[in-house]
C-alpha cells in the first residue's frame, strides 16, 4: 500500500522537478509576496498587538498567519484545481488505477503530494521568519510534520470539492465564498478577539482558525485555543476519508 | 492451460438519478485463451466499454466474476491487474510527460524495473513508428498517434492480457496497419486480447473469436468465418450501394450483425 502510494507521489514530484522553474513561482512567490506586503508595509504601521493576552510584534503574528494562509492556498489549489485537471482533463487517476496501484492509494498520493507542495512553500516562510528573528527555530522545525497535517486538511478541502465540482468554474463558488473568507476572517491578519461574539465562535470552528493558532503557538510561543485546535483536527479527520470516498463515488460507476 | 480471461455471469447495472437501475451488462460470460484475440463487436451503447471496466476491477460488477490469469479482480485487483494492460476508449494519457518519461513513470506502477521498461519502451516506439517523438509530450502529438501511443503503453509491461477499448478510432489507414501488426505481434507471442470494435473488418482481420453484443447481452459467439457461414451462406451478396448501383461482395460480419440483432453496426469504413 505504502509502496504504492508513493510510486504515484514520486510521479508528482517528477512532474514538479521537471517544470522546476514553474514549481517553484507558483510555490514560493505567493506566500513571499504576503509577507512582504503584509509583513513590512502593514507591520510598518502597527509595531505591536495583543493576542491572546500576549504582545507581538505585527510583523510576527503576520508572519506566522501567513504560514496557515499558505497551508490554505497551495494545498486547496493544487487539490481542487490540480485534482479535478487530472480526474477530468486527463484523467490520470482512471488510467493508474487500472494498474497494480488502485484507485485510494492514487487519491491518498494526491493529497499527500498537495500538502508535499503546501510544505515546501511554508518552508520558504518559516526559513525566512527564522532568519529575521520572529519564529522561534525550534519550534519552526518542530513545527514541520504540523505543517503537513495543516496541509493535508486543506488538500483534503480541495480534493473533496474537486469530486463534487460539475464544472472547473464551480470550483470557483468554495473558493469565493469559503477559502477566501477564511483567509480574511480566519485570525491570519488580525486577532479573531476582535470579531463581534457570535462571529468570531463560528470562526473557530473554520479549520483555518486552528491551523494559525498551532503555527502561532508553535513559532511564537503563544497560548493555544483548543476549541479551534480541536475544530480543526475534526476537519482533517473527517475530511481526509470523505474527499477519497467521494472522488472514488465520482468516478466509479 | 490458464484462461487469460474467465468471465461468468457478469451483471452490471448503472445507478440512475431517478427510477430503477439500468442494466447495461446483462449475464454474459466469456474466456479468452492465452495467444487469442477477442473481440466484443457492437455499435454504440452495446455494453463493451462497461463490460471492460468491470474487467479491469475499475467498476464493481453487481454479480458474476472475473478472473485474469486465475486471479479474481475483484478480490484480489493487485495481482490480477499486474497482469493486464489498459487501453481506454477515451484518452488518459499523462500529459505532464514526455513519451518516454510517462513510459517509465507507468511501468513504475506495476514495480516494474526501470532499465527493462526503458529498453522495451524504446523498442515498441521503434515499432509503433513513434521513436523520434519520443521526447516530446504527448500533448504535442496527433490525435491517431496519442491512440497508438496509448495502445502501445498498454502493452509495455509484458501484460498476459490487454484491453484494447476501440482502439483503432481516429486512426489513418496506415496507422491503423501498423497498429494491427502489433496486436497480431503480441498475439503471437502469447498475449491475450480483448477489443472491443464496431468495425466490423476491424474485428474480421484481428479476432480469432468475436462476440456478438447487443444491448449488454452476447447474442453469439465463434469465429468470424464461422459465424458468416452459420449465419449469412458463403454466396456473395448483392448490395445496391447507390439507386441503380449493384455490386456484389463476400458476406461479412456486418451483415451478420444484422441478422442476428436487427441493428446496424454504423461504424464500418
Ligand atoms: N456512467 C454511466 N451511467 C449510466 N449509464 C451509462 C454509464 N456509462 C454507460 N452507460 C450506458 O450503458 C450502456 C452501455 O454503454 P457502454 O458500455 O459505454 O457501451 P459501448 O462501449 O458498447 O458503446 C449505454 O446505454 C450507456 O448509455
Ligand atoms: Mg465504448
Amino acid at each position: 500500500m505504502l509502496h504504492s502510494i508513493f510510486r504515484v507521489w514520486k510521479r508528482y514530484y517528477d512532474v514538479f522537478r521537471k517544470n522546476l522553474v514553474y514549481g517553484v513561482v507558483t510555490t514560493f512567490v505567493e506566500p513571499l509576496l504576503y509577507l512582504f506586503a503584509f509583513g513590512y508595509g502593514l507591520g510598518s504601521l502597527i509595531p505591536t498587538l495583543d493576542y491572546m493576552g500576549v504582545t507581538l510584534e505585527y510583523r510576527a503574528f503576520i508572519f506566522a498567519g501567513i504560514v496557515g494562509q499558505t497551508a490554505l492556498f497551495i494545498a486547496f489549489f493544487e487539490g481542487a484545481y490540480g485534482g479535478f485537471i487530472r480526474m477530468y482533463y486527463q484523467r490520470v487517476f482512471q488510467a493508474i488505477a487500472v494498474t497494480p496501484v488502485t484507485l485510494t492509494e492514487v487519491l491518498w498520493a494526491e493529497i499527500l503530494w498537495d500538502a508535499t507542495r503546501a510544505t515546501f512553500g511554508i518552508f520558504a516562510v518559516l526559513l525566512i521568519g527564522s532568519i529575521v528573528g520572529d519564529f522561534s527555530i525550534s519550534g519552526a522545525i518542530a513545527y514541520l510534520p504540523i505543517a503537513f497535517l495543516s496541509s493535508m486538511l486543506f488538500a483534503s478541502l480541495g480534493v473533496f470539492v474537486a469530486s463534487k465540482a460539475k464544472t472547473i468554474e464551480e470550483i470557483g463558488y468554495p473558493q469565493y465564498l469559503f477559502i477566501f473568507p477564511m483567509f480574511l476572517f480566519c485570525g491570519v491578519f488580525f486577532p479573531i478577539e476582535r470579531l463581534p461574539e457570535t462571529v468570531g465562535f463560528v470562526v473557530k470552528l473554520l479549520p483555518l482558525t486552528g491551523v494559525a493558532v498551532t503555527a502561532r503557538s508553535f513559532l511564537l510561543k503563544t497560548p493555544v485555543d483548543w476549541l479551534s485546535v480541536s475544530a480543526s483536527i475534526v476537519w482533517l479527520v473527517v475530511f481526509v476519508p470523505l474527499s477519497i470516498s467521494s472522488m472514488k463515488k465520482r468516478l466509479v460507476k | 492451460m490458464e484462461k487469460a480471461l474467465n468471465v461468468r455471469h457478469l451483471v452490471k447495472e448503472y445507478k440512475m438519478p431517478k427510477g430503477p437501475a439500468f442494466r447495461a451488462v446483462n449475464d454474459i460470460s466469456f474466456e479468452i485463451n492465452q495467444g487469442e484475440c477477442f473481440g466484443l463487436l457492437g455499435p454504440n451503447g452495446a455494453g463493451k466499454s462497461t463490460t471492460m471496466h468491470c474487467v479491469t476491477g475499475f467498476y464493481p460488477a453487481n454479480s458474476g466474476s472475473i478472473e485474469i490469469m486465475g486471479r479474481d479482480v475483484s478480490q484480489d485487483p493487485k495481482s490480477a491487474r499486474q497482469q493486464l494492460g489498459v487501453c481506454h476508449q477515451e484518452e488518459t494519457l499523462d500529459n505532464d510527460f514526455s513519451l518516454i518519461q510517462q513510459l517509465e513513470s507507468y511501468a513504475g506502477y506495476f514495480g516494474f524495473a526501470k532499465e527493462k521498461a526503458l529498453s522495451r519502451g524504446w523498442e515498441l516506439l521503434e515499432r509503433f513508428e513513434l521513436k523520434d517523438r519520443a521526447h516530446q509530450l504527448s500533448e504535442h502529438l496527433s490525435g491517431g498517434m496519442r491512440r497508438k501511443f496509448q495502445v502501445l503503453r498498454a502493452m509495455l509491461t509484458e501484460p498476459k492480457l490487454v484491453i484494447l477499448d476501440e482502439p483503432s478510432t481516429g486512426l489513418d489507414p496506415e496507422a491503423r496497419r501498423t497498429l494491427w501488426n502489433e496486436i497480431n505481434l503480441f498475439k503471437s507471442n502469447g498475449g491475450a486480447i480483448l477489443l472491443s470494435t464496431h468495425y466490423m473488418d476491424e474485428a474480421q482481420r484481428l479476432c480469432d473469436r468475436v462476440a456478438i453484443i447487443s444491448k449488454g447481452k452476447i447474442m453469439d459467439c465463434r469465429s468470424p468465418q464461422e459465424l458468416i457461414a452459420h449465419y449469412i451462406g458463403l454466396d456473395p451478396i448483392e448490395e445496391e450501394i447507390r439507386p441503380g448501383y449493384k455490386l456484389t461482395r463476400p458476406p461479412n460480419l456486418e451483415d451478420v450483425y444484422l441478422k442476428v440483432t436487427g441493428q446496424r453496426l454504423g461504424g464500418s469504413v
